[in-house]
């Protein structure tokens, strides 16, 4: 290296780090659409040329310790944080020796050991998560930090402003990186914001924001050098505004179309890879000789990883099931039917508890269990200890653990599944079950998501609590829909659904333990209404076990939740009429016990699945049509599903009866089935 | 001699076929790597293709026309 003629305000020998990583990008860019203009290889690419020197300049101020989560266009943020670039051709490429087999592609990467925790495609959608793995790094006392890079166009979105919030609540050591191109796909500022600008934001979340020339690697490189040395002492977040330009299109390849032909040469004069080269031989650290050897020794990196990408299979159909949940058991599919042992509760001592207690006493025995367990939602703290009372007096004895937040679902699970990345055990209470439509991105495309677009690379043992309203009458039509089957229909999650105090407080602790998101909901009508003498101490309910609450012989009532105790009215009412019914109570949702259920139909000859949800395509279409199909010859009537009316729950309380099958109207549907 | 196809690329998603609006080489011509070789029309953009590496340039399709993604429109042979 040549000794330098002029002060460049940065050491000379950092510039050339950066400058490395820019031309290491640039290669990739450069490959990539030469790749795809010929016709090489194919895959979906959202090009960041323009802007290298953001990740290229805070590469050298962090380390694979430290997390990084970025967008689909974030290819140069992955290259600069030291994800191999063969493992991220071959996923860009689809194929098995990518870092995430090829499940996730070139949108959604994920290389922990380089500390790129989670890459997504929904605009603003990774700042929440963001949090939580923050909020791993604070609780466990580390000095790390995170970043969470997004585009301009997320500061339209809800997530972001949820995001801010918590971080700043909780002084999370986390930095928004905003890499403002100054476009979102095809809509430029000021079409889409009548904000000047966006770091002036963050004082209004109580934190710090900068506007920063995201293409001057050295000033942008001497202020992140600041302000992560801040985040890293624990003065929580700072909102960085990195002002670039897109110079590619949205996708594809070739330069952008927005700009004029003169605002487009305006714009690559600007542009940081030329510019830095130019600097580095102009300022004499660098000659031209030693640039060509950086950028050559990139050249070679990029060629040898995109052979290596060709030349690895294309990730095969038979990975399909794999990677859903951490056991390839558990997805639904035709004639499956897994055997699995019931649970052996433990024979000492017991205590009557109400539903609402045993799920404390489980939260209790989690927080003792295991430090990296915590608890985060709305009012959680005393008082009122959860608008449920599952958390009296838990905030005091542990005021870190149990985290009221503020009233941001998206947050809360966000939160949640960033913490779990990290490999905490975070519970996350969603106050109503009608409120999983304000938090469904987080839940379904990215808690439940991850590990299959991660290859397993990450996984979210995050567990979700829940509460449904229904039966109580008088919460009207948002606060008592029983909407599980949303859930259903989302690979990624498991759904358990207790109907006893034992069985809540023994899922409850198993979905905790458990690798992967878990939802539990609750009943309010059983949370206060139902109690039982439950055993004490640590026992765990397997997921994917029901139970057989009465024998019977005539038909199996299907059920869960609230309904196990109407069925079992049922079954009382009809035993009177010679009509024996064996009530199964599912317990678990997903993944269903078939082997329970073909079971007790294989005995009874009849089934009729019963639950508060809507029929129409609820879980008891899916029962019934398997019960159809795989002991079609044995029934001797055809298994069938009673649920709600299709009408939001009505206040009424006649019309709230009538909408739910109730005891009547369920053993006048198990009457005709007895007719056939 | 190595060669690289040139084939129709899929540049967005959504597209499925592009118009080869114009070759801006002349066939037979050397182009270097980086240079526009033709315009590509797709439903989203009309944009100029560089050539991915240098080398020269043999048209095997005609412009004015629509193809489908991964048409072979032509090659460029290393020198
Ligand atoms: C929630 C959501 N809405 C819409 C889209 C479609 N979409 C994909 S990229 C994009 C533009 C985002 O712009 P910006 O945040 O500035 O990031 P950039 O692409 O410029 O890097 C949009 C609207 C999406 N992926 N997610
Ligand atoms: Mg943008």
């Amino acid at each position: 290296m040549a000794s330098t003629t002029r002060d460049l305000g940065i050491d000379p020998a950092v510039l050339v780090e950066i400058y490395r990583q820019m031309s290491r990008i640039h290669e990739v860019d450069k490959a990539i659409q030469a790749g795809l203009s010929s016709g090489r290889f194919q895959f979906t690419y959202w090009p960041m040329t323009g802007q290298e020197a953001i990740p290229a300049a805070i590469a050298p101020l962090v380390t694979p310790e430290d997390y990084m989560l970025t967008i689909y266009r974030g290819i140069h943020d992955q290259v600069a944080k030291g994800v191999p670039l063969k493992g991220l051709f071959a996923e860009a490429l689809g194929r098995r020796d990518g870092v995430n087999k090829g499940k996730g592609g070139s949108p959604h990467i994920s290389h922990p050991p380089s500390g790129s925790m989670l890459t997504t495609a929904i605009v603003g959608g990774n700042t929440v998560i963001a949090n939580g793995l923050a909020l791993a790094n604070k609780m466990r006392g580390t000095r790390r930090v995170t970043i969470a890079n997004f585009g301009d166009g997320a500061t339209s979105i809800g997530t972001l402003h949820e995001a801010m919030n918590l971080a700043g609540v909780w002084k999370l050591p986390v930095i928004f990186l905003c890499q403002n191109n100054q476009i979102g796909e095809y809509t430029p500022i000021p079409e889409y914001t009548a904000s000047k600008d966006f770091a002036s934001r963050a004082a209004a979340y109580g934190f710090k924001g900068v506007r920063l020339d995201g293409n001057d690697p050295i000033a942008f490189h001497n202020a992140m050098k600041e302000i992560i040395a801040e985040v890293r002492d624990g003065h929580g977040p700072v909102f960085v505004e990195a002002v670039t330009m897109r110079l590619s299109q949205h996708a594809g390849v070739g330069w952008t179309t927005h700009l004029s032909k003169e605002e487009l040469e305006r714009a690559k004069a600007d542009w940081p890879v030329p510019k830095t080269r130019k600097l580095l031989l102009e300022a004499g650290v660098l000659t031209a000789e030693e640039l060509d050897a950086i950028d050559q020794a990139a050249r070679k990196e990029v060629e040898e990883a995109i052979e290596f990408a060709l030349a690895s299979p294309v990730t095969p159909a038979e990975e399909m099931l794999v990677d859903v949940y951490g056991d390839p058991e558990i997805p639904p599919r035709r004639h499956q039917r897994v055997k699995r042992a019931a649970e052996r509760l433990p024979q000492g001592e017991r205590k009557m508890m109400a539903m609402y207690e045993a799920i404390q006493d489980a939260i209790e025995i989690s927080l003792e269990l295991d430090p990296e367990v915590f608890y985060l939602g709305e009012d959680i703290g005393d008082p009122p200890g959860g608008v449920f009372r599952c958390f009296k007096g838990l905030k005091q004895r542990y005021p870190e653990r149990i985290r009221p937040t503020p009233i941001a679902e998206q947050a809360i699970i966000g939160c949640a599944t960033g913490a779990a990345i990290a490999g905490m055990r975070p519970v996350a209470e969603i106050m109503f079950i009608d409120f999983i439509g304000v938090c469904l991105d987080q839940i379904s495309n990215h808690a439940a998501k991850q590990r299959y677009m991660s290859g397993s690379a990450t996984h979210v043992p995050m567990t979700i609590r829940t509460i449904t309203g229904g039966g109580l009458g008088g919460l009207g039509a948002q606060h008592s829909q029983a909407l599980e089957a949303i859930l259903l229909h989302q690979p990624g999650l498991k759904v358990v659904y207790p109907s006893t105090p034992t069985d809540a407080k023994g899922l409850l602790l198993s979905c905790i333990f458990d690798d992967d998101p878990c939802v539990q909901i609750e009943s309010m009508l059983l949370n206060y209404t139902t109690r039982e003498e439950v055993p004490l101490g640590d026992y765990r309910i397997p997921i994917g076990v029901a139970a057989v609450r009465r024998e019977g012989s005539d038909i199996s009532l299907i059920t869960y939740g609230w309904h196990v105790r109407v069925c079992l009215q049922v079954a009382e009412e009809l035993a009177k009429e010679g009509i024996s019914c064996e009530v199964i109570d599912l317990r678990t949702l997903l993944p269903l016990d078939y082997d329970r259920i073909l079971s007790s139909v294989e005995k009874t000859g009849r089934a009729l699945v019963v639950h508060a949800a809507t029929e129409f395509c609820g879980l008891g279409s899916e029962i019934a049509a398997t019960i159809n199909e795989e002991l079609f010859a044995k029934l001797k009537a055809p298994a069938a599903r009673f649920g709600a009316a299709y009408a939001p729950i009505a206040y009424s309380r006649a019309i709230e009866d009538a909408q739910i099958p109730n005891a009547g109207t369920i053993a006048e549907r198990v009457r005709e089935l007895l007719k056939y | 001699m190595a060669s690289t196809v040139l084939t129709i690329p899929k540049l967005q998603m959504s597209s499925t076929e592009g118009t080869l609006a114009e070759w801006l080489v002349e066939d037979g011509a050397l182009v270097q790597a980086g240079q526009p070789i033709y315009t590509l029309e797709t439903d989203k953009a009309v944009q100029e293709i560089e050539a991915p590496v240098s080398g020269r340039l043999v048209q095997k399709k005609p412009a004015g026309e629509t193809y489908p993604v991964g048409t072979e429109i032509g090659e460029i042979v290393a020198e």
